[in-house]
């Protein structure tokens, strides 16, 4: 995996076959945790706006009230807006839930689109983000990175620093035969490098992001 | 850390500029602060400098309030938040 860089005004990170599935994979399950359908095979235009015949479908969520959700990593992509005022935080999300979910599936879903399909204007192994694109795609890294936070536990930064050593730590036990070795939670640390991985990736793309704005502003 | 002050202080001065609402983004263990900074720059049209001491004020206090004005605007800010994956609440001035 090669971080973003400038290419041609681009943003170009170079991910191999299995770096590209794992990030496509990853990015279609926190769509799912958002309500939408599942990113896959055979899919070519986005679905209609609505399948049902209840023309009235797309008035429903103003008349109810949305409730928060009960997975913690879903409330992170859609926080509580006034958590002294129920009042305020239940109109917040009754005005805002859909259109949030819309808006962070679409970011998602560009992604899975570039990493699915077979080359995106680059070479083999190039994912290309084009300039505009950058901060919706900064902003995609993110809620997956959330998702995979709030799976991990972390809520304060102490944790998120502590999830590096356990990660060194994982990895030396691993390569090691030292039988002394704690046990290693094999999916945690998957998941653990899969988040420093996205981490560092997020972080080049500001940097390009960064980068290109200095430019424009000379 | 004395934070209940700072945003006394920030309440009081949007008070003053007849702004009821405020905006105000939370520390949280993901975000990066080159992102926030990015954020902040793009979304509230902030400084560098500006949009880095409030990113700081964030990290190092818990939360700084990045708007004021009246409840709509604030909802649409803390939406527009909420959609870069930051936290974001709204509350009254001065509460």
């Amino acid at each position: 995996m090669k971080g973003f860089r400038s290419q041609g005004g681009d943003a170009v990170a170079e991910l191999d076959d299995e770096e590209r599935l794992v990030v496509a994979r990853i990015v279609a399950d926190v769509a799912l945790l958002l309500g939408a359908d599942a990113f896959g095979e055979g899919y070519d235009e986005p679905a209609p706006a609505s399948d049902s015949d209840d023309p009235f479908e797309y008035l429903r969520g103003f008349e109810d009230s949305i409730r928060e959700p009960s997975d913690p990593a879903i409330l992170r992509l859609l926080p509580n807006a006034a958590p002294t005022d129920r009042e305020i935080a239940d109109e917040f999300r009754r005005l805002t839930d859909g259109e949030l979910r819309a808006t962070k599936t679409r970011r998602l879903r560009r992604i899975w689109d570039q990493l699915s399909s077979g080359s995106n204007g680059g070479g083999a192994d190039d994912w290309v983000v084009p300039a505009d694109e950058a901060l919706a795609t900064a902003a995609a890294l993110t809620d997956v990175r959330l998702v995979l936070a709030s799976r991990l536990g972390l809520v304060t930064d102490d944790d998120a620093e502590r999830l590096h050593v356990e990660i060194d730590l994982a990895a030396h036990a691993l390569d090691g035969d030292d039988e002394t070795a704690l046990p290693v939670d094999h999916e945690r640390v998957w998941l653990g490098m899969l988040y420093q991985a996205l981490t560092w990736l997020q972080e080049s793309l500001v940097e390009f992001m960064v980068e290109a704005s200095e430019e424009t502003d000379v | 850390m004395d934070t209940q002050r700072d945003v006394e202080r920030e309440g009081a001065v949007a008070t003053a500029l007849d702004d009821p609402w405020v905006t105000i983004v939370w520390n949280d263990p993901v975000n990066l602060m080159s992102y926030v900074t990015h954020v902040f720059q793009s979304y509230f049209g902030l400084a560098r400098a500006v949009a880095e001491q409030r990113m700081r004020e964030v990290h190092e206090h818990g939360r700084s309030v990045l708007s004021s004005g009246p409840r709509e605007k604030m909802e649409a800010d803390v939406q527009a938040m909420h959609s870069y994956g930051l936290w974001a609440t709204l509350q009254r001035s001065g509460e």
